[in-house]
């Protein structure tokens, strides 16, 4: 039977265009105030080091560079890479470790740098986690595989583009209120809704940020976890899910079929549904791709997830809150770190240290991390519970 | 003696992961052909065609895809590009359905107004250079 494992310390870099640093010194950010809590590099059996695109900086073998940047030189590590789930596809090979017997006490970090090329070139790489043969002669950026999604959506629904605008109008609220955010400020509905063209029917502020940024988390067995925290999170209900590789071959537009298959998986596993969480994080890298998550997840029925946004119950102070960090669109998308990001947010909220009180939610005991690869071809879904 | 195969690519990319099956797929495109895959086993049929059967992994062999008429499925004008197709750029990508149910995602090159879900697409050829060939949609 498995061990039960709980998230005890977390650390999170300040997530921008980062030209002071490079992937090292990001990982250490994040890793510091976890060393300054206790968990200084003895205590640590093994280490999960994760970054989903090495075109970025060239680094080959980067789980080796950053374990020994870290002083962990002489630690197990390996590198997982899941596309934007590498952060949590790291957490659920580490949990299985931990679950397993095979490590006690396990360092999960996930980091990326994405601005030491141009935003063309970015696009460029991003574009090539679609299929290279069929897919990326033709152009199809990572916005415009959810454009696809957006166009065929706002088609069924027969919905105007400014509900999503909504949604870029929340995350920008919050993140203004997130020290560690990379675009820390808000914007109107009218500039949300007027913004440049990206991939129509997508704008700028619909699309998640080119982050650079890192974010780790300790996760520990049971019988250890004392010694690190009188206030851990359990890991309550993981859930994978997958979707065919090109976007033509989805039985739907209007859903991520891997996301409702790794919800299932994690609801079950948890033994929880969608009425009983106090908070999400969702997979925002579009804002197309928060509204379907709110329906793949349960919190809506199909076609119904603007009621969420326009009645403000994805607000901090709302039915269901929704990434009051201010999401991969305000706070930022460093690919690798966003999971491991979410988990953060998810401790920290349940500890009640959001550093604002305007975005902290209240008496938070089961939350939900949702964690989409490139379009959907992977998708991770945990489900944590407060500890004490 | 063997001929020399003509160095070819599919749409904007200058791709050299060519294996006989492809370029087989290629030469065909050249001669405005658009071939879809029939696995020899089971029979289920693949657009675009694949050299193994993803129900059973057995063979495939290479037949004319003969419909030319579809749906518009869904749609995106891509106006920021990866940087290989910055210079194209606005371009309208749409992924067309065809009566089988089949799809295939390609650009369409003659539009003038913005797209639609629904409307109806012609399959069409083009000569990008005399290396690069495509299969694209007319409206």
């Amino acid at each position: 039977m498995a061990r039960k494992v709980a998230v005890v310390a977390a650390g999170h870099s300040k997530f921008g265009k980062r030209y002071d640093a490079t992937m090292r010194e990001l990982c250490a950010e994040a890793y510091k105030p976890i060393y300054d809590a206790g968990v200084t590099q003895d205590k640590i059996d093994a280490t999960v080091l994760s970054y989903a695109a090495s075109q970025f900086t060239g680094q080959g073998a980067g789980s080796a560079l950053m374990a020994d940047y870290l002083g962990l030189q002489n630690v197990p590590h390996l590198r997982v890479e899941s596309a934007c789930t590498t952060g949590t596809a790291s957490l659920r090979a580490a949990w299985g470790m931990v679950a397993a017997g095979l490590y006690d006490v396990m360092l999960v970090l996930g980091v990326e740098q994405m601005n030491r090329v141009s935003s063309a070139r970015a696009t460029e790489y991003m574009s090539q986690a679609g299929d290279m043969r069929w897919e990326y002669p033709y152009g199809i950026s990572f916005p415009a595989f959810y454009a696809l999604m957006a166009s065929r959506y706002m088609h069924k629904y027969n919905m105007p583009h400014e509900v999503l605008s909504k949604i870029s109008v929340k995350s920008h609220h919050y993140g203004s209120q997130n020290p560690k955010a990379h675009l820390p400020r808000e914007v109107t509905l009218e500039e949300a809704d007027n913004a440049v063209p990206i991939c129509r029917p997508l704008n700028l502020y619909d699309c998640s940020l080119i982050t650079d940024g890192a974010a780790g988390v300790i996760i520990a067995a049971e019988e250890r976890v004392k010694e690190f925290t009188d206030r851990p999170m359990w890991i309550k209900g993981i859930g994978a899910g997958a979707s065919a590789m090109m976007i033509q071959d989805r039985e739907s537009l209007t859903s991520i079929p891997g996301a409702k298959r790794a919800a299932k998986a994690a609801y079950d596993m948890a033994g929880v549904g969608p009425k009983d969480l106090d908070m999400v994080e969702v997979h925002d890298c579009f804002s197309i791709a928060e509204l379907i998550a709110y329906e793949d997840l349960g919190l809506a029925e199909p076609g119904k997830g603007r009621e969420l946004i326009e009645n403000r119950d994805v607000y901090h102070d709302g039915r269901i809150p929704v990434n009051c960090d201010g999401g991969l669109k305000s706070k930022g998308h460093p690919l690798g770190a966003t999971g491991l990001s979410m988990t953060y947010e998810i401790l920290k909220q349940m500890r009640g240290e959001a550093e604002n009180p305007s975005r902290q939610i209240d008496n938070v005991k089961i939350g939900l991390a949702h964690n989409v690869g490139q379009s959907g071809q992977f998708v991770n879904i945990f489900v944590f519970e407060r500890g004490w | 003696m063997m001929s020399e195969k003509k160095e070819l690519y599919l749409g904007y990319s200058s791709d050299k992961a060519v294996t006989p099956f492809f370029q087989e797929f290629l030469e065909a495109l050249d001669q405005e052909k658009l071939m879809k895959s029939v696995c020899t086993q089971c029979g289920t049929e693949f657009l675009p065609p694949r050299q193994h059967c993803q129900k059973c992994l057995s063979l495939c062999e290479l037949k004319e895809f003969t419909e030319t008429e579809a749906k518009l499925w869904s749609h995106v004008i891509v106006d920021f590009a990866p940087e290989s197709l910055t210079s194209k750029a606005p371009y309208v990508v749409a992924i067309g359905e065809f009566p089988s149910g089949l799809r295939l995602t390609a650009h369409i090159t003659n539009l003038m107004s913005v797209p639609e879900v629904g409307m109806a697409l012609k399959l069409a050829f083009e000569h990008i250079d005399d290396k690069k060939i495509t299969y694209k949609w007319l409206v």
